[in-house]
């Protein structure tokens, strides 16, 4: 019975869970993002502690270093101009609520009351197939390492990790065109480099795409 | 570290844990600092001298104490918080971008000492620096400045571009050695008298470059400097912060740089690993392989002060298109050469052809000849061609979007 | 870990964060946080995922594959889902979930 290791988890705990509910309770919503991203970076040191290296980098590369990046660039995009008068919840929110603490009640209790022995069993069990330490451990003697999950995505599960990377590309492209904004044509200025250069070819009144004239600087300074 | 406490002062294991990360990061912490402090001046003499001046020689001899006068100088000024802004957000955001960068230097091996050694030491470093364009976000935001707010989202549009060749480049590395953890990779390159560094095989010398290339953009040094041009964009997202919040963002850009030569020379120059390192072995050992680490790390910092002086700096547009359309292809290329190296080098149950033709795969001590001139042909020819093929490509491209350009204008389109 | 800490513990943990993020993505107007509280839930998943792994079966890889496989359609879902939040804004200027009701009727 470790101390330290029982401290170290419910303060980590404590931060994620205490993140998780400034997520959905501030009204900035700015402010939520960067609690959201507080609760993954503590979500990646629980992972941590359970000795699954790999996925607590890969939750910090994905997780806060780009799907947070992309939620505060869609949060900046949409901000609407008028300032923050408008409500954050629903009227009824109260419902939402009730749902949320019989869904953990429901989930909870039971769970706890029938098995939490039987687990606790079968876990003092499971931790005796560990019988060695290291990256050179022959695979089913140590936990699981990146070694171990590289192998297993080039064997058992590489349809899925097939398919996952097709799933990336449709996302990839699907994202893409949904939020494509078509290049408008530029009522720009002319400079005086491209109004010699048209000039030399014969073009004295240049057009744009919608045939209104295009100003050039020579225009103006005539004005 | 942590077995000297418990033997030397017969704490309990807990305590030796703490005071041993205790003091690994207060000499992190320490180190750090004063490595950005030379760097600092070391920069601006070398700046100065290839464009035919002096630079700061006053403060102290040879200028050496002129960092000092600076921090004196920061710490002094007035700190100001703009009026409208989000003032905790506005706050945050240099600690952010700071501990991204001292989280960093927990994985960089300093000749042949450790902080920590993970097993995924090369990941966890791309890892945290991707939370470096998470703090450039809320300086940009946290101002409440228009230029700030556009500073900052092209500075993350940059960063998070170029960390796709950065990590992709380093795959080749770890395909070769078969770790991520970095104690395993700069072990891996102590052979021939300690000049088996990956930068002279083909694959990891093409890797380096490109590596090597997107580190610049990445610590945002010229000519991918446009977060923090002081010509075109103010200050881009550091325009609204004074005094010590400012210092702690030129620490946090120094500090990143630094680390950048430190794990460019770990991986790719073999990191402490040089002649005479593993015959002396024990403290004399140890203290070459420090001097090794320092010179490769100092010289990678000289050339990116040469390039900062002498090439201009790319337009944000330039810059993208740099990224996803040059650098990417010939990252994903070096990827498959690098396969192909194993494959041939090393394969002899997996595919048995390799073996009919050109004979068992040698050993460290017993290389085999063959294997290694074929595999170096088919790598350089793989990475040339694909060079070659995306110059010819990007100068097509350019070629036809400024001949567009111009019918556009000419037809009165 | 294993020794110390209950896995009932690490449970109630993620059933904790699960909750927490449903009430997020059922009562939040703003569609961002509706998302928001959506990756609440893809995350206490995971750590549910990674517990189980950890505690009954350490040698295997399962567990991690599947919340590796997690992450990355979570990662997918909320590129497509905030360049539609993108789109929507660009059509209606809003981005409150209750004010997207052309099709009510």
């Amino acid at each position: 019975m470790n101390y330290i290791v029982v401290v170290i988890f419910l303060l980590l705990a404590a931060i994620t869970l205490v993140s998780g509910v400034m997520v959905v309770t501030v009204k900035n919503i700015i402010h939520s993002a960067l609690w959201l991203i507080a609760s993954f970076i503590g979500v990646a040191a629980l992972y941590l502690l359970m000795e699954a290296e790999f996925l607590a980098v890969v939750q910090i590369l994905v997780y806060a270093g780009a799907v947070s990046i992309l939620v505060l660039f869609a949060i900046m995009l949409t901000r609407h101009v008028t300032g923050e008068g408008t409500r954050m919840l629903y009227e009824r929110w109260w419902v939402a609520l009730l749902v949320a603490l019989v869904l953990f009640g429901a989930v909870i209790v039971p769970t706890i009351w029938n098995q939490g022995a039987n687990w606790d069993a079968a876990a003092t069990a499971a931790q005796s197939s560990i019988t060695a330490f290291g990256e050179d451990a022959a695979p089913g003697t140590a936990v699981a390492s990146t070694i171990n999950i590289g192998e297993s995505f080039m064997r058992e599960y590489l349809l899925p990790f097939e398919i996952a990377s097709l799933l990336l590309l449709m996302a990839l492209i699907g994202a893409i065109v949904i939020a494509f904004e078509e290049p408008t044509s530029r009522r720009r200025v002319l400079t005086l480099a491209e109004e010699h250069a048209l000039k030399q070819r014969g073009i004295v009144e240049p057009r744009d795409a919608e045939g209104a004239v295009m100003p050039t600087i020579e225009a103006e300074q005539a004005l | 570290m942590v077995e000297t406490f418990q033997q030397t002062f017969g704490a309990p294991l807990w305590l030796a844990v703490v005071l041993a990360s205790g003091l690994k990061v207060t000499l992190i912490l320490v180190g750090g600092s004063l490595g950005m402090m030379f760097l600092t001046w070391y920069e601006r003499r070398a700046i100065a001298y290839m464009q035919d001046r002096r630079g700061p020689n006053r403060v102290g001899p040879q200028g050496l104490l002129q960092p000092i006068a600076e921090a004196i100088k920061t710490m002094t000024k007035e700190d100001t918080t703009p009026l409208e802004a989000d003032r905790i957000v506005h706050f945050l955001a240099p600690v952010v971008m700071l501990a991204a960068t001292v989280l960093t230097f927990a994985i960089i091996p300093w000749g042949n000492l450790f902080p920590s050694d993970l097993s995924v030491g090369v990941l966890f470093f791309v890892a945290v620096g991707g939370l470096h364009t998470l703090g450039m976000l809320m300086a940009g935001w946290g101002s409440n400045n228009k230029f700030a707010l556009l500073g900052g989202m092209r500075g993350v549009a940059q960063m998070v571009s170029y960390e796709i060749p950065q990590v992709m480049a380093v795959i080749p590395i770890v395909l070769m050695t078969g770790t991520m953890s970095m104690q395993r990779i700069v072990e891996a390159q102590s052979g021939f008298g300690g000049l088996a560094w990956n930068v002279f095989t083909p694959v990891g010398l093409f890797a380096f470059v490109l590596f090597f290339i997107a580190s610049l953009a990445e610590g945002e040094r010229t000519p991918f400097d446009i977060p923090e041009a002081d010509s075109e964009i103010v200050a881009g997202y550091m325009t609204e912060y004074t005094g010590m919040k400012f210092a702690v963002f030129y620490l946090a850009n120094y500090m990143t740089n630094l680390a950048i030569c430190f794990i460019t020379t770990s991986i790719f120059l073999g990191g402490g690993n040089g002649p005479g390192v593993n015959e002396l072995g024990g403290f004399l050992g140890g203290f070459l392989s420090l001097i090794y680490f320092f010179i490769k790390a100092l010289f990678l910092f000289f050339i990116m002060v040469l390039i900062r002086a002498t090439v201009p700096r790319l337009r944000v547009d330039q810059l993208m298109g740099f990224a996803w359309k040059f650098l990417l292809p010939l990252v994903l290329v070096n990827i498959l050469s690098s396969a192909l190296w194993v494959s041939i080098t090393r394969w002899d149950q997996q595919a048995q052809i390799f073996t009919t033709w050109f004979g068992a795969p040698g050993t460290a001590d017993a290389p085999n000849f063959i294997r290694l001139g074929v595999a170096v042909a088919v790598t350089v020819a793989i990475n040339l061609g694909a060079l070659v093929m995306v110059m010819g490509l990007n100068n097509r491209a350019s070629q036809e979007h400024m001949r567009a350009t111009d019918e556009e204008l000419a037809l009165g389109l | 870990m294993v020794g110390s800490v209950p896995i009932a513990w690490v449970l109630t943990l993620a059933a904790a964060l699960f909750c927490i993020g449903l009430f997020g993505a059922l009562s939040r107007r703003n569609t961002v946080g509706i998302l928001m509280g959506i990756e609440l839930m893809l995350n206490s998943v995971n750590i549910n995922l990674v517990a189980f792994w950890r505690y009954l079966q350490p040698t295997g890889t399962v567990g991690l594959v599947f919340a590796i496989f997690t992450i990355t359609v979570a990662a997918a879902e909320v590129a497509v889902g905030l360049a539609m939040v993108i789109a929507v804004y660009r059509a209606r200027l809003t981005i409150n979930a209750d004010e997207v009701d052309t099709l009510r009727g």
